[in-house]
């Protein structure tokens, strides 16, 4: 087996162990859940924004889309929890390629116009006018289905499925055509890549990551509103963990998520009511003093970061 | 790291057994856990309840102790609170994290319905009792969900509020209103009741129409409004709907003979101060305690008056009804663990059953169905009046609650 | 059709507002690259300056005017040295701008829990005489139209500041093209930190009207501000201030017509409009040309 593919197994096998035996030596499930749920969306994240340069802000736009998708199959079609979760990843895959036009867009005009989707997208959902459909503002509740055990081994399930298409994409020819639209895709399209399709190849695999882990959410906390789900921090919180671990690798966001979420849950508990303070100047501390990301810093020791 | 969880989790396990082994060695302290949101949309009322229950568990402790009926003596509590900032999603890992690794004996929630909802399907999973202090969605309570595992301590649920203000609105000859909504639940739910109940009493809803929550502009609406040419206008929203609301009536050069709003009932010094005496004159709302007094009536904990006087004693301001509210599950905890005979979450939940309807607090009669939604209390409608210490929010209806007479329609500006 | 006539001209005003609202954001991003995450957060402070100087003093808050602008400007400098150059110097200074201010932005928002608590704040609206103004035959709150006279007195100061002064001039060369500017010997810190000062200043200014403008204010608006007053900046064109006027009445005709006709989907509307603006032109309205990728 090749060095590269080697570490490319290597982390899915690793975070499958580690998050089947953490539940038994530790009892806030909960948090694991949630950092499963980060670390798919932050791979699923890079997939888009490290591989081809786009930055999606509207990225919870996604998630949102997947919670309800699959909160709408379980109450309409009456779907069982795991065929909806994958009702949600298609609702997600669905809002994807509606957006596709915005790849006409470049840079800040790209991320605005997503956030701008993802937006709207909750203003349509919280609308009272859709409340046979969405219950509008009065929130979804799915009592019946509530299952936080199967909900965490699928949400499991969706962070190896974000891991082993990162670390795919990122060995493929598939990866090394991305990562040639982000150097330059005018030149990349002159050398016979097509833009056009790779782009949004990797486009609906992000939203189909994002809208998993939404419809897992979903499952999981079994009662939400529409500003649960389509809540800016999400969106926000996961473009941090990305970027503060290092875009383009498999395992950047992975550590970025599991120090800065880490840490935001250990201030939570130790110093509750400094918490927003003592997060915000740590941000800011790292972001002066570890400007490129933490894989910045494991490059400058020689390591080869997968 | 591995052997230190291993090693509190034997310490945990031992401590589980030994506390079901042994009924008379009774447990140091009780633990009571809590979530607040020091920051974020639910920050200012969130606060105030919090400092309630904080307020409660310091005179509780005082007194060497809640009494707990299953090991006969008074134990010290013990607050575990965390800061979810308003966010749910933290929240909900909060809450588990209380029952689960701190496991706290008693769970309360958050300020409002937004931060308890993630609690439900917790307390019901690892069946322990919620009590709710002002998670007032009708859909917590639903009959067929037979959730026995929440308890609703301040007032009724949403959809009952405005029951009063309907027929207030029939008794003095309304006939055409005007109803605007925030489309979020609680907003909603009041909405949609006051219009069924005015259609019923044979009243025209001649505007009914929601706005998204962000909103905090209301003038064009105002105008769009009054072209509908409305007796009344009854806005529902959170507090920020409801102070851009009234500022922009004030400046619209509009004019209603009634502006119902809600917020004035939950925290009326906030809104007053917001948008001025002159906004808010003549305004309706709901009253609730501390603007409705219970002193006389109370066979449980302080009088209104004693509870204002010993937590201005202790520093504590601004008493609204949040505060009330957090001091309020207090003496619902108080209560709860002196009455059941054993401490397990089951006889807690049903001890609150032995003791609902019977006992009146500085918040109202406590009255609980089965589903836990509190009964006890309706919400009598108010309206803001000058008096001898300025304008105050005053109970004006039904007549046998009223401490003054309404002005209806109001004078114009 | 006097409730559209209503609607229109309550868009112009709201919409000249709005446009004081993005045009800092605007200035910075398009001299530095910088996200500023923290911009609302700024708003929300300069908010707070005018209900102090009305509550505690009891003046006017157009008094807050003059000592908002040299407060803001003098303390942006400072903050402009202690982040951006350093930011600057890292691989990619526009995408980790995101991450620096949104940690800037939470700490904003937490010192000002601190210092101002979490109760929603307002300043009565009478505070700029009981009466509505009549334009055109429509009754106006006196504060839109003071809030709009500013907004426009904000921008065109901005403009005259971009166009007509040597300054400027150099600030709008960092625009175009910062790596020719610094050949050309422009002192790139320099002007970028007045322009620093200018889009902080103007958020500030921006935020004395908010009271009246966006209703209540409280410390855990900011995000919100900023979300809307990056929709504005985006459909006028980034990096051009006068696009941000035509974006902020885009945004407030948008916004009052809807809540006329369709008020439920007000607030979903000027997103809407956003994407459909750059569908067809993918730089904003007063954009360059298509750079098609």
């Amino acid at each position: 087996m090749p060095k590269g593919w080697r570490s490319t197994t290597l982390i899915p096998v690793i975070t499958l162990l580690a998050f089947a035996v953490l539940p038994h030596l530790y009892n806030n499930q909960f948090l694991l859940f949630n950092m499963m749920m980060y670390m798919a969306l932050a791979q699923g994240l890079n997939i888009i924004y490290g591989y081809t340069g786009y930055l999606p802000f509207g990225y919870v736009g996604f998630f949102g889309a997947g919670a309800y998708g699959g909160a709408l199959a379980i109450t309409f079609l009456h779907w069982s929890p795991y065929l909806a979760v994958l009702a949600g990843g298609g609702a997600a895959v669905l809002l994807g390629m509606i957006l596709i036009p915005l790849f006409r867009l470049s840079g800040a005009y790209f991320s605005i116009a997503s956030l701008a989707a993802a937006e709207a997208l909750y203003y349509v959902v919280a609308n009272p006018g859709l409340e046979p459909l969405t219950q509008g503002p009065y929130g979804i509740s799915l009592p019946q289905v509530y299952d936080p055990n199967g909900a965490y081994w699928t949400m499991l399930a969706i962070l190896l499925f974000s891991l082993i298409i990162s670390g795919v994409i990122r060995r493929s020819r598939f990866g090394l055509a991305l990562s040639a639209i982000r150097e330059s895709p005018l030149s990349a399209s002159m050398s016979g890549v097509n833009v056009v399709k790779l782009r949004s190849i990797s486009w609906l695999l992000s939203a189909l990551i994002a809208g998993l882990a939404g419809a897992a959410f979903g499952w999981y906390i079994s009662v939400f509103y529409p500003e649960t789900v389509f809540g800016l921090g999400i969106g926000v919180f996961t473009i941090v963990f990305v970027l503060f671990g290092g875009i383009g690798t498999v395992l950047g966001p992975m550590i970025g998520t599991l120090i800065l979420y880490g840490v935001y849950n250990y201030i939570g508990i130790s110093t509750p009511e400094y918490f927003q303070l003592a997060y915000g100047l740590l941000i800011m501390i790292l972001v002066l003093f570890l400007p490129n990301g933490l894989v910045s810093l494991a490059r400058k020791r020689g390591l080869n970061v997968a | 790291m591995l052997r230190k969880t291993l090693a509190r989790m034997t310490l945990g396990t031992a401590a589980l057994a030994f506390s079901l082994g042994a009924w008379a060695s009774s447990p140091s302290t009780i633990k009571i856990g809590t979530l607040y949101a020091g920051s974020g949309n639910f920050a200012q009322a969130s606060t105030r309840q919090y400092d309630g229950l904080k307020f409660w568990a310091k005179q509780i402790n005082a007194e060497g102790g809640l009494f707990v009926k299953a090991y006969g003596k008074r134990i010290p509590v013990q607050l575990v609170a965390y800061n979810d900032q308003s966010s749910t999603t933290l929240a909900a890992s909060l809450y588990n994290r209380l029952i689960t690794q701190d496991q706290v004996n008693i769970l309360v929630a958050d300020y409002g319905s937004v931060l308890t909802s993630v609690a439900i399907p917790l307390a019901l999973e690892h069946h322990i009792v919620l009590f709710d202090e002002t998670g007032t969605s009708g859909k917590f309570f639903k009959p067929e969900d037979k959730n026995r595992y929440i308890v609703l301590t301040g007032l009724p649920t949403s959809s009952q509020w405005p029951k009063v203000l309907a027929n207030f609105l029939h008794t003095v000859g309304s006939k055409r209103i005007a109803i605007l909504y925030a489309a979020n639940d609680w907003s909603g739910s009041q909405a949609e009741t006051l219009k069924t109940s005015l259609k019923a009493l044979g009243a025209n809803v001649v505007f009914y129409e929601s706005v998204p929550n962000s909103t905090s502009s209301y003038s064009t609406i105002l105008h769009r409004i009054a072209a509908s040419k409305p007796e009344v206008v009854a806005e529902f929203g959170y507090s920020n709907n409801d102070i851009a609301f009234l500022q922009n009536y004030e400046s619209s050069g509009l004019y209603f003979p009634m502006v119902f709003v809600p917020n004035p009932a939950l925290h009326y010094e906030v809104v007053r101060k917001a948008v001025g005496d002159q906004a808010i004159r003549h305004v309706f709302s709901y009253v609730a305690p501390p603007l409705i007094r219970y002193n006389k009536e109370v066979n449980y904990g302080p009088t209104l008056d004693a509870f204002e006087a010993a937590y201005a004693k202790s520093g504590g301001k601004n008493v609204d009804l949040s505060t009330v509210a957090g001091y309020n599950t207090g003496l619902i905890v108080q209560k709860t663990l002196a009455t059941s005979a054993t401490f397990t979450q089951e006889a807690m939940r049903n001890a609150v059953d032995t003791f609902s309807g019977k006992i009146f607090t500085l918040d109202g009669l406590f009255q609980v169905n089965h589903e836990g939604a509190q009964t006890g209390e309706s919400l009598p409608v108010g309206q803001v009046l000058p008096t001898p210490h300025g304008l105050q929010l005053l109970p004006v209806f039904p007549l046998k609650s009223a401490v003054a007479k309404y002005v209806y329609p109001t004078p114009g500006k | 059709m006097s409730l559209l006539e209503y609607a229109v001209l309550a868009g112009i005003f709201y919409g000249l507002y709005f446009a004081l609202v993005g045009v800092g954001l605007n200035l910075i991003f398009g001299v530095m690259r910088i996200i500023n995450l923290a911009h609302g957060d700024f708003l929300i402070l300069g908010a707070y300056g005018a209900f102090y100087v009305f509550h505690l003093f009891g003046w006017n808050p157009l008094w807050a005017i003059p000592i908002e602008l040299v407060v803001f400007f003098g303390l942006s400098l400072p903050l402009y040295y202690l982040l951006v150059p350093r930011l600057q110097k890292s691989g990619d200074p526009e995408m980790l701008s995101f991450i620096l201010f949104f940690g800037l932005s939470q700490v904003i928002e937490a010192l000002a829990v601190f210092a101002f608590g979490n109760d929603q704040r307002s300043i009565p609206a009478s505070v700029f005489g009981g009466s509505p103004v009549t334009i055109a035959g429509q009754v106006y709150p006196a504060s839109w139209v003071v809030s709009a006279a500013v907004g426009m007195a904000g921008i065109t100061l901005i403009y005259l500041y971009l166009y007509h002064t040597r300054i400027g001039r150099a600030t709008r060369a960092i625009m175009t093209e910062r790596s020719e500017a610094v050949v050309t010997g422009i002192s790139v810190h320099r002007v970028s930190a007045v322009a620093f000062g200018i889009g902080i200043a103007t958020a500030a200014l921006a935020g004395i009207f908010s009271p009246f403008m966006i209703g209540a204010i409280a410390p855990s608006l900011g995000m919100g501000i900023t979300v809307t007053s990056f929709t504005i900046i985006v459909i006028g064109s980034l990096g051009n201030p006068l696009g941000t006027v035509l974006g902020g009445l885009l945004y407030g005709e948008a916004l009052m017509l809807m809540q006329t006709f369709l008020t439920s989907w007000a607030e979903m509307f000027p997103y809407a409009l956003l994407i459909l603006v750059l569908l067809v032109k993918p730089t904003g309205l007063l954009g360059k040309a298509v750079r098609s990728a």
